[in-house]
């Protein structure tokens, strides 16, 4: 596993991702290498450490929309009035910090990904929304996956209705999500089936002591909070994302 | 109104000078100024939380623009109101700034034409300031959009300026006015080549784009059997931002995967078929051959040679 905290000097390789930053006389190089992508950063300071971890998956190749769109690999019915939690994958996107040693005055040094990316729209051509988007199986426990690409989230559903609905996709709004990291990387979101077109969905904001449902983690104490990019960010905007054009 | 009343009851019923309207007061002068400074404090205020509601809404120029005119507008309406208080006509006045109104509105027909269409422009909002459009022919970046006139930065760096009544009076295409736009590839294969399989090659192309968008989905069809090539059509749709990069990239993608898999675009061609000529069509051998110059002079040639 690549994620976690470096003191400088340092150097990690894994999966086909290399990253290090060595000094070079009184300037720091920072390298990153995968595949054909390659970024050399230059960095003056010492008492810096770098945190690798998981960040919301909208950042890569640019930052387009705040919005991901998880589309079900096949629709989930479920009748009115019920609750139930299901288990989707994400895209994880691999975000490297700068920092001091206090974890203060955190920098975004590089983000990159080696999950596939894609982007669709919500909604009609005229005031439809651009989602990134993700094709998900419907999982009932955590499935194995590689956990540099891919992450797991436990998603409750409410049909807050009192008739059937057929749930094809849903989208989360990235100033929400609240990533955490073990051996594998995990979000807690929820889904309110509003009406028959309408659903809201947000993410769990309690610390890991709340517990997950399905998951079974080996040391739920050991795992670790992300630090995320698009929270870090000094906006007021609503943290949930409300799907008024269907699902 | 207190006030007003106190100034009544107590104090200033002092004449100061007399008109025609009849004598002024002291009390009558102070609620004139007490009138004119409230108003201008509450235009003030006014004018403050309309600066703050515009400030994200519209241009500064734009906006500086509206302010002034409601912070003056409303002072000089309740400045003409109140004059009858210092025993002024206002009616004198108002006759003069009639006539003087129709003298310039005549004289600025344009202007005041310019005016309205930017006022009713900022209400229909048909653009905004950074919005990529096109108006009579002019393409560019709205660079401002103020009270009388538009401003466009074409895309080789040209600042144009159109008066307003031209912009609302003619077409206006904005490219990014939507979140996604689409875009069309045109090209032809050979009639030898397999169609099904360069459709495939290209819908692969497509698929591995980041910025070609899933929903609304690409289609890659033939669009006709043209008279030198099989013409295909790819309709790709891509966020209103990256679609001038991703089509150009795919142009380009396309043409040399097509190539690289054996599929050419062909030039346009004609077949022509030669057939030998038998011995009765041919020129008997004795004819006398014409000069050039003989020949241009003359006329039915071409029956003369044959027959």
């Amino acid at each position: 596993m690549m994620y976690g905290n470096y003191d400088l000097p340092f150097s990690v390789k894994k999966g086909g991702i290399s990253v290090s930053m060595d000094k070079s006389e009184k300037l720091w190089i920072y390298k990153r290498t995968f595949g054909e992508d390659k970024v050399e950063k230059q960095i003056i300071g010492d008492g810096k450490y770098i945190t690798i971890n998981p960040v919301e998956p909208l950042n890569t190749p640019k930052e387009l929309t705040p919005n991901l769109m998880i589309e079900f690999e096949k629709s989930l019915l479920l009748a009115g009035g019920t609750i139930k939690t299901i288990i989707l994958t994400f895209p994880i996107e691999i975000g490297v910090f700068i920092s001091d040693k206090e974890n203060t005055n955190i920098l975004l040094l590089d983000v990159f990904t080696q999950a596939r990316q894609k982007f669709t729209l919500y909604g009609s051509v005229s005031n439809g929304i651009i989602c990134k988007h993700w094709k998900s199986a419907i999982y009932s426990t955590s499935p194995s996956l590689d956990h540099m690409q891919e992450g797991i989230i436990e998603l409750t559903i409410r049909n807050t209705t009192s008739d059937w609905v057929s749930i094809s996709k849903t989208i989360f709004n990235a100033y929400g999500m609240k990533l955490y990291y073990e051996d594998r990387v995990f979000m807690k979101a929820h889904m309110d089936i509003l009406s028959k077109n309408t659903a809201e969905t947000s993410f769990d904001t309690h610390h890991l002591g709340e517990g997950f449902k399905i998951f079974h983690l080996k040391n739920i104490n050991t795992s670790k909070e992300a630090i995320e990019v698009y929270n870090r960010k000094l906006v007021i905007v609503p943290l949930k994302f409300e799907m008024r054009l269907g699902f | 109104l207190i006030i007003i009343n106190f100034f009544d009851q107590l104090m200033l019923d002092h004449v100061i000078y007399t008109t025609s309207r009849g004598s002024v007061t002291l009390g009558d002068l102070l609620k004139f100024l007490i009138i004119l400074s409230l108003t201008i404090i509450v235009t003030r205020v006014i004018t403050l939380y309309l600066r703050r509601y515009l400030k994200d809404k519209i241009s500064k120029d734009v906006s500086e623009t509206i302010l002034k005119f409601v912070y003056y507008g409303s002072i000089i309406v309740v400045f003409i109101a109140i004059l009858p208080m210092i025993g002024l006509d206002p009616s004198g006045l108002l006759l003069a700034g009639s006539i003087t109104g129709i003298i310039l509105g005549f004289a600025s027909q344009n202007i005041v034409g310019n005016l309205i269409s930017g006022i009713f422009l900022m209400i229909e909002k048909p653009m905004k300031i950074g919005d990529q459009v096109e108006i009579n022919k002019i393409s560019g970046f709205v660079s401002d959009i103020r009270i009388i006139s538009t401003l466009i930065r074409t895309y080789d760096g040209l600042l144009v300026r159109i008066p307003n009544q031209q912009v609302f009076t003619t077409n206006i295409t904005n490219s990014v006015s939507y979140p996604v736009r689409r875009f069309d590839i045109n090209f032809g294969i050979r009639y030898s080549d397999d169609a099904d399989y360069a459709i495939e090659l290209v819908k692969g192309l497509i698929s591995k784009e980041v910025f070609a968008l899933i929903s609304p989905a690409p289609s890659v069809t033939v669009n006709e059997l043209g008279e030198s090539s099989v013409n295909l059509i790819a309709r790709i749709w891509a966020p209103t931002s990256e679609w001038a990069t991703l089509k150009t990239n795919l142009v380009l993608s396309t043409k040399k995967t097509l190539e690289d898999n054996g599929i050419e675009i062909p030039f346009p061609q004609q077949d022509v078929y030669l057939h030998a000529v038998t011995e009765k069509n041919m020129i008997p051998k004795d004819l006398k051959q014409i000069p050039d110059k003989e020949i241009e002079s003359v006329a039915n040639y071409g029956e003369r040679m044959i027959y």
